[in-house]
């Protein structure tokens, strides 16, 4: 047993800890969570702890479904919002899955990014992202057949709801330091009740892990102030959808694989080559990156959310868009890539990124030309003068441009794209078969 | 008395290269050249020698050079060391010619025999400086430029009298290593003296230095890197209290400070660079911490390695109870690190990637890294201290020799192994501190040219062929050692349980329980037993086994399955433990040893051959390539004939395949074999067992019914995976049999000897027995099981005239006449092209018809509850789906595609992409599935003993499966995502392809 192992389980003795969360990921993106009492962690920490694998959604083939999970003492973290001031104290752990030979499962999104981290690192390249993450937040849970109501209404002077929004606002702040996660909140204009906050830069692994944390933290704040936190793309017709637009860069060793002075806004050849492959292969991807019906409501024209296959400079229609560069500092050198939202596994989703736009550095893509015009006030047919290829617009579409997709079967391994995509095609065809309210409005009265 | 001639030839007796400029410096040292000469001869490289001498003299004043000439001439023991010094270290010449006063120095009669005190040697840098050595906290006085120099030439004047002890008066290694570290310390204490008087605030800390690695370890060379951490506190001032800010930006101060003291270039060179790189957070991290800070990061965050490192700290500079507080601090969790998961994996993969990252070019010349260097026995003996130190406190010393007699004594490591790595590990440092002399240069690297090499021999002591006798015993040492490094771990196991003659101490078997399960033995008390037994017994094959077990115990560790290869290995030496050969031959061939030991820990087929014939080890040491028919078939022949019946005899034939059976399994498990040698190996083989057989049953029932003459000729035709020539282990060999009449014979009689042969040859074949069943197989006949089990020619010729379906000329694709008559093979195979390579192809109706059963196979053969995608036959992708794909390519172009004619899966594939049937890209997916598919399948069956066709689900199998394939351990899922990709890249082949 070494040193940490021994911190965590000296922590559990000197914080009276009674439970032990082990946190883990299924392959859509929901967090999953087994807890322990602190008698079996040492056990735990030496051989991992047994699961049903099959009972996880997309863990198990048939017929093996033994799995371990074996926590990462490195993550071990009180939880803020389980702490009482004097009583018990319930902490968690983030796990790696193996199989019972030790080796890691490729059925883990953890282990996907990880897989595709390292080949990044074989050709000396370290991914960094910085998420902004929007979700919304309405008063109360929800039910079958209601419209939610938002917390704060433009125009409607509620001022019950607004100081709620600032009460939740400076909890969630507090609770996410604690659990050594930084950020800068903003409230979002977009919507009603729409939040937007970013995480620190970090690299893509731990982003990932604090996204996930992220996620749990916003909805354990409002629950205990009795509102409900959602990170659905779309959840209103007629108000801005919520995205994760994400910043991403290339370092090689200490220096910024993205920048190169007197360039053209700042752009090494890698970024070129990089953007190039993130585009080329942003509609195969699709998938991932916006992996619900639902997501597709969100990619329509006039919203923050891009529609077409195109990047530009401070373009807000632009797919992958390049920030202002500032001289001097070319540490800071990014690119924006705007499809992604915020109901994705990130896991997955930085591993498609990051594979997309590796392939473009692999072999070579030339950067097309930058959109300079607003994308979305373009007819079709200039669109196709321009080359914009369109993203796809349904989930329906995504999957089938993914199914023959070696780049997406590659960085996913076999066993979760198949599961991935065995799972997408039935949502979509639970969705095809509902009749909506829109029908009946529109053809009841009339047909 | 016969005065010394300094001719040319006496000069080049002695040893010197270039005697002209020899007797020219001879001459211009006058009278007190004679003298000398005779010492000159004895040093490592006169030439040099002789230079830094008339360079000295130069440089002295006259009536100090004067002096000097009169010392030599005088006093024997005077010349030695000042010739010696200069015959080896060019650096430390130049450092006399530049303070010639030095040279007295070495006329100390007291330097042979009396080791200098490490607190004089602090004393005298100290005073260097300007400081007062009495000073708790001394301080030097000298402005800081005069400081570094007269620092730097008061280390040199130390070391030169430290040479001088070295070279002339043979001190120990371990000696020299230990003065040199204590020089090392007192000229931190200096440096640190020197800081203080530059640092403003210098009071308000207290700095401890620790040595860390060579330094800590009293083994330093002498040049290198001195390894240091540094620790402070705040100082203890009630009146005027210091706050942790100020502190830690003074002990910054003053460790940077230090750093420079050192290192910095002045007019009179630098001393050596201070690393501080071990501390925690490497560069990363400040400077220095205080304890609590250090306590912090060694509990949560600290990896493997560094805990081996502070095996070495110890307090050297500055407050040192403050260092002892520290190294009392980081004990308890270098005793427990050995605990840590993967800890000697962790480390023993540390050490083969310093192997694997030296240059190319210096690897053979290097002397630290590399296979059989010094960096193999220190590690070797840290792991060693880590595994047991916890348990036993003797062990826990820091330097590596202390520590390798401290682990033979006490039986961790064997007396003679102990002794003689103790013994390469002193050469190996006494050759490394010769090359640092030289230059006073930080190399690990044994120089290549001729010179240097000359001048390192001769001062090794090799004054005869200098260069030759010194690589060769530096290649011995470092073959002894890389030998002794393979068995340091394993050998001691075996006093646990064995008494070993000339050993005092012995492994406790408690730590010899440790050390199996920290190499990966899963139950290491039962391989404890199994030690037990094997060492036990005849003293003779005891003592054999003692000598191989060592070894034999490392390649079982590195295998998938340590368990199982060291109970298979008992159980064969029990069976063969008094056969002459057995011990001898493993001792004496190690290639069989260790491809045994490979079969047994990875292989349930081949030890279970191996276990029903033990003899078959002796065929490890041979070729492992399958053998071809003919001989097989005469050597089978040869021995089935000399039995009297037809029983026995083919008892015989299948005693001989069984034996090639496992010398193919072997050639498969140790990768000498690739997928389609095995199959064709495995179908050749068979082959030769139905010829065999048919023969010698062919005999006994001619025999029997008093039948001087056959009375009708019969041949074997391969079908299916068999008539592929794609034999797995487990296959059954799929026939038809086939008989023609001889003129004039009675049908009658004729039908029914062919019929008795052939249900005998089947009979003998499957019979149980200690080989491995050949199962013959006839249901593809015409009519099936229905059918007569063998036919004339004409009756199969008018059956395919008149009933065959689609799917028998399918089945026809893969038919190959092997076995018997070979007319009538040549015969039934101009029978049966027609049918099978129907002129125009088949037709449209009978490709709808080949899909329908397909569709219906694909839905209905797949065992109940198995997994498509995992399903090595018929599952998505597998050898159906490729296979089916294929030979409807073959009914339909066959007779317009040559190649096609063919009942092979891979070539009939190759032929039909370079005709343009299937694109390239499709048929490079269906080509390495095919492979993958195969290879594990063949691997499934080696790993298990028995077949299956699912790929395996438990841990340890797919393990095994995934070694057999070449995958490193721990990425048996990485086998299985590579094999879900090639299946279902090529069941999109078969997609497109089959179905459309």
């Amino acid at each position: 047993m070494g040193k940490q192992e021994d911190f965590v389980l000296r922590a559990l003795e000197e914080r009276d800890v009674r439970f032990v969360r082990l946190w883990f990921t299924d392959v859509l993106g929901f967090l999953k969570s087994v807890a322990v009492a602190p008698a079996e962690l040492e056990a735990a920490f030496a051989e991992g702890i047994g699961f049903d694998g099959s009972a996880i959604e997309g863990f198990a083939r048939v017929y093996e479904s033994d799995m371990l999970a074996k926590p990462d003492p490195s993550t071990f973290q009180i939880l803020p919002w389980r702490e009482t001031v004097s009583g018990p104290a319930t902490a968690r752990m983030f796990c790696d899955i193996v199989m019972p030979d030790g080796s890691p499962s490729y059925a883990d999104p953890r282990f996907v990014l990880k897989r595709t981290l390292s080949k990044a690192a074989e050709k000396g390249f370290t991914f960094y992202t910085h998420p902004e993450i929007e979700f919304y937040l309405f008063k109360d849970v929800p039910q079958k057949g209601k419209s939610p109501l938002p917390v704060d209404r433009s125009g409607y002077f509620d001022h019950t709801a607004q100081s709620m929004g600032s009460d939740f606002r400076r909890e969630a702040i507090t609770m996410l330091e604690q659990m050594g996660i930084s950020v800068e909140f903003s409230h979002h204009e977009g919507g009603p009740g729409q939040q937007e906050i970013d995480l620190r830069y970090a690299d893509a692994l731990s982003t990932a892990d604090n996204i996930m944390t992220f996620r749990t933290v916003i909805r354990e704040v409002a629950l205990s102030q009795g509102i409900w936190a959602s990170f659905m793309p779309k959840p209103y017709t007629e108000h801005p959808g919520s995205g994760m637009h994400t910043h991403v860069s290339l370092f090689e060793g200490d220096a910024n694989a993205f920048y190169e002075p007197g360039a053209e806004y700042g752009l090494s050849k890698t970024a070129r080559q990089f953007i190039a492959g993130v585009l080329l292969h942003a509609p195969e991807i699709s998938v991932v990156t916006n992996q619900w019906v639902n997501s597709y409501k969100r990619l329509i024209t006039g919203s923050e959310a891009p529609t077409h296959v195109s990047w530009g400079h401070n373009n807000r229609s632009a797919m992958v868009r390049v920030p202002m560069y500032k001289p001097l500092k070319g540490q800071s050198t990014r690119v924006e890539v705007r499809t992604i939202d915020a109901a994705c596994n990130p896991y997955l989703a930085f591993a498609a990124v990051l594979a997309a736009g590796m392939k473009g550095i692999e072999d070579g893509y030339d950067l097309p030309r930058e959109a300079e015009d607003d994308v979305w006030s373009l007819t079709d047919r200039e669109r196709r003068a321009l080359g914009l290829d369109a993203l796809p617009t349904s989930l329906a579409e995504a999957i089938s441009l993914a199914e023959s997709s070696e780049l997406l079967a590659d960085t996913l391994g076999e066993h979760v794209f198949d599961f991935f995509l065995r799972n997408k095609r039935a949502e979509w065809q639970e969705y095809r078969g509902v009749v909506s309210p829109f029908e009946r409005d529109r053809m009841l009265p009339i047909l | 008395m016969v005065r010394p001639s300094s001719g040319k030839a006496t000069l080049l007796r002695l040893g010197f290269v270039d005697p002209e400029s020899a007797q020219a410096s001879l001459t211009r040292l006058g009278p007190a050249a004679e003298p000398i000469l005779a010492m000159l001869g004895l040093v490592a490289d006169p030439d040099l020698a002789l230079t830094g001498l008339v360079r000295l003299v130069g440089s002295a004043g006259e009536a100090e050079a004067g002096e000097l000439l009169d010392a030599l001439v005088d006093d024997e023991g005077s010349a030695m060391r000042l010739l010696g010094v200069l015959g080896a270290s060019e650096a430390l010449g130049h450092h006399l010619a530049r303070h010639p006063e030095h040279w007295r120095e070495l006329t100390d009669p007291t330097l042979g025999s009396s080791r200098p005190a490490a607190y004089a040697m602090r004393e005298s840098l100290l005073r260097a400086v300007g400081a007062d050595p009495a000073d708790e906290v001394a301080v030097a006085t000298l402005a800081r430029p005069e400081a570094l120099d007269a620092l730097r030439v008061e280390y040199r004047r130390i070391l030169l009298r430290l040479a001088a002890r070295d070279i002339a008066h043979d001190l120990p290694v371990t000696d020299v290593a230990a003065e040199l570290s204590d020089l090392a310390v007192g000229t931190l204490d200096a440096a640190l003296a020197v800081a203080r008087s530059v640092v403003p605030n210098a009071s308000a800390v207290r700095l401890a230095v620790l040595a860390m690695g060579k330094t800590g370890g009293h083994e330093l060379n002498y040049v290198s890197d001195v390894d240091v951490i540094f620790v402070h506190e705040p100082a203890d001032r009630p009146d005027d209290p210091v706050d942790d800010q100020t502190a830690l930006r003074a002990a910054t101060q003053l460790a940077g400070q230090l750093i420079a003291v050192c290192g910095d270039l002045t007019a009179e060179g630098r001393i050596w660079a201070v690393d501080a790189n071990l501390r925690p957070e490497g560069k990363a991290g400040p400077l220095s911490r205080t304890l609590a800070a250090m306590g912090g990061y060694y509990e949560r965050w600290a990896s493997t390695w560094e805990f081996q490192a502070l095996l070495k700290a110890r307090p050297a500079a500055g407050d040192l109870s403050l260092g002892s507080a520290f190294v009392e601090l980081v004990q308890p969790y270098i005793w427990h690190a050995a605990e840590r998961e993967g800890f000697v994996e962790d480390t023993q993969a540390m050490r083969r990637r310093v192997v694997a990252h030296i240059p190319a070019k210096d690897a053979d010349r290097e002397l630290k890294l590399g296979e059989g260097g010094l960096r193999d026995v220190e590690f070797a003996v840290q792991l060693l201290q880590l595994v047991h130190g916890r348990a036993d406190d003797r062990l826990r010393s820091p330097a590596t020799l202390p520590a390798l007699r401290a682990l033979t004594e006490g039986g961790y490591v064997g007396r003679e192994d102990g002794e003689t790595l103790h013994a390469a590990y002193s050469f190996l440092r006494t050759l490394e501190h010769r090359i640092q002399l030289q230059r006073l240069q930080r190399t690990h690297v044994v120089p290549d040219d001729e010179a240097s090499l000359r001048r390192l021999g001769r001062g090794m002591g090799f004054l005869k062929e200098p260069v030759p006798a010194l690589l060769a015993e530096w290649q011995r040492q470092r073959r002894e050692v890389r030998r002794l490094h393979e068995k340091l771990f394993y050998r001691p196991l075996l006093s646990a349980v064995a008494r070993i003659p000339g050993e005092v101490a012995r492994l406790s078997p408690e730590a010899a329980q440790r050390r199996l399960a920290a190499l990966g033995y899963e139950d290491p008390a039962a391989a404890l037993r199994h030690l037990e037994a094997l060492t036990q017994g005849v003293r003779r094959a005891a003592d054999i086994q003692r000598a191989l077990l060592p070894a034999m115990l490392q390649w079982f560790a590195e295998g998938p399955d340590p368990d199982a290869g060291l109970f298979g290995f008992r159980r064969i030496s029990e069976a063969l433990g008094t056969t002459h050969w057995y011990l001898r031959t493993l001792r004496d061939e190690g290639m069989v040893a260790e491809r045994l030991a490979r079969l047994l820990s990875t292989s349930r087929y081949a030890t279970a051959l191996l276990e029903r014939e033990p003899e078959g080890v002796r065929i490890l040491g041979g070729d492992l390539q399958p053998r071809a028919t003919e001989p097989v078939v005469e050597e089978m022949l040869s021995t089935g004939r000399r039995r009297d019946d037809a029983e026995p005899g083919v008892r015989a034939i299948r005693a001989v395949r069984r034996r090639e059976l496992l010398r193919i399994a072997a050639g498969d498990v140790l990768g000498l074999t690739d997928v389609r040698a095995v199959s064709e190996g495995l179908s050749r083989l068979t082959d030769a067992t139905l010829e065999a057989t048919l023969q010698v049953v062919g005999e006994a029932v001619r025999t029997e019914r008093d039948l001087t003459e056959a009375p009708t000729a019969l041949a074997i035709v391969a079908m299916g995976r068999y008539g592929g020539f794609e034999l797995s282990y487990a296959s059954d060999a799929d026939v038809l049999f086939v008989h023609r009449p001889v003129e004039g014979a009675d049908q009658q009689v004729a039908a029914s000897y062919a019929l008795a042969v052939a249900t005998e040859l089947r009979r003998l074949l499957g019979l149980a027995g200690p080989d491995p069943a050949l199962e013959v197989d006839a249901d593809l006949r015409p009519e099936g099981r229905s059918g007569p089990l063998v036919r004339t020619l004409d009756a199969y010729a008018a059956y395919y005239g008149k009933w065959h379906s689609v799917w028998e000329k399918q089945a026809l694709l893969r038919a190959d006449a092997v076995v018997g008559d070979p007319d009538l093979r040549a015969a039934f195979t101009a029978l049966i092209d027609p049918v099978r390579y129907p002129a125009g192809g088949v037709g449209d109706d009978e490709v709808h018809e080949i899909r329908r059963i397909k569709g219906r196979v694909d839905a209905e053969r797949l065992p109940r509850g198995a997994d498509p995608a995992t399903h090595l036959k018929l599952g998505r992708g597998g050898l159906a789906d490729i296979e089916w794909t294929v030979q409807l390519l073959q009914l339909r172009h066959a007779h317009e595609v040559e190649g096609l004619r063919t009942t092979s899966t891979l070539d009939a594939l190759a032929a039909a992409r370079s005709a343009g049937l299937v694109g390239q890209r499709d048929g490079a997916l269906l080509d390495e599935a095919w492979r993958i598919v195969s290879r594990i399948r063949n691997a499934v069956t080696l790993v298990r003993g028995r077949a299956s066709d699912q790929l395996p689900q438990a841990a340890r199998e797919r393990r095994a499966v995934a070694s057999i394939l070449g995958y490193p351990p721990g990425s048996s899922d990485e086998l299985v995502n590579d094999y879900l990709r090639a299946t279902r890249l090529a069941h999109g082949v078969v997609d497109t392809v089959f179905w459309q």
